[in-house]
């Protein structure tokens, strides 16, 4: 068994299999069928409580994930932001000095989302510049909001 | 409506995000639909052969008893019942039901075909290249009740 701890090198390793079979057009499909498949619990949690869904959403699996943020929600100006000082997921990864990370791996979570959530109406944007440093910035808003 | 902020910090949480066995099963379940069964033990392989291989190199130089120590601390942390006989030629590891598996199940998460290969493939790849071999005895389909053999291969 792989445990769920070790989960990400595993998803990091399957990103670069994809991509030595089928290019990146075969990473972007995958993230793409997980979306449709594996986040109905975001989308329904949006499509019940509007922006408060996404706080829901991330406070159950950040805290999980034990990672290192600051999660701000303001309904009133149709805002849902997320600080990530330290990202669970690429911190470990760069913590490893045998396995490489996926070259595009913090991009999943641009498109994972983005595609949960733009169809109910959000407008979404994340800031990846500093992922190399496992960091990164995620918006969330209304509609009628930029990001 | 006020702003809410919540900050929290690497300390304030176990990591334990079991959802990650639902992307996981997600993973091996596409890669199996889009190239074949080959594609999916060929991926594990390769996984295990890079991620694992300082584990492969403390079976080399300790022998079985490094596997049991990895694997004592992987079920401790998922839980299950699991029990471990060892020799110096052979480890046995009989867990009641596997934690990913079980729960899969108990979030109505699809279980993928070859979730099995998660210990059949990626236990063969830890041994590659070693004094040992693996196999799995046994495997249940419904519950991941598995019994892993890990033996020294005689010349």
């Amino acid at each position: 068994m792989i445990p769920c701890t070790e989960f990400i090198p595993a998803y990091s390793e399957l990103f670069k299999y994809l991509e030595a079979r089928g290019g990146r057009e075969a990473v972007e499909r995958f993230w793409e069928h997980l979306a449709d498949r594996f986040l109905d619990n975001l989308r329904s949690a949006v499509q019940e409580h509007g922006l408060r869904g996404c706080w829901l959403y991330w406070s159950h699996t950040l805290s999980e994930e034990a990672a290192d943020f600051t999660m701000e929600l303001d309904e009133d100006a149709g805002v849902f932001r997320i600080t990530m000082h330290h990202c669970p997921s690429m911190g470990r990864l760069l913590e490893l000095d045998h396995v490489e990370p996926y070259h595009d791996y913090c991009r999943h979570c641009d498109v994972l989302y983005r595609r949960v959530l733009e169809p109910l109406g959000y407008r979404y944007a994340l800031d990846l510049s500093r992922c190399r440093e496992a960091r990164c910035e995620l918006t969330v808003t209304t509609g009628n909001v930029a990001p | 409506m006020a702003k809410e902020v919540m900050r929290r910090t690497a300390g304030d949480n176990p990591y334990l995000h079991r959802d990650f066995h639902g992307a996981l099963s997600a993973g091996i379940e596409h890669l199996h639909q889009a190239y074949g069964e080959q594609a999916v033990r060929e991926y594990l392989w390769q996984f295990a052969r890079a991620f694992y291989a300082p584990l492969t190199e403390a079976l080399r130089r300790r022998g079985l008893v490094a596997l049991e120590e990895h694997f004592r601390k992987v079920y401790a942390l998922e839980g299950g019942e699991v029990r471990f006989t060892r020799s110096d030629d052979e480890l046995r590891i009989e867990v009641d039901a596997c934690p990913a598996v079980a729960h899969l199940r108990s979030r109505g998460y699809p279980v993928a075909r070859l979730f099995r290969e998660t210990s059949a493939t990626v236990n063969r790849a830890i041994c590659h290249d070693t004094p040992f071999a693996a196999e799995l005895l046994a495997y249940d389909e419904q519950t991941g009740r598995s019994i892993q053999r890990f033996y020294r291969i005689r010349p």
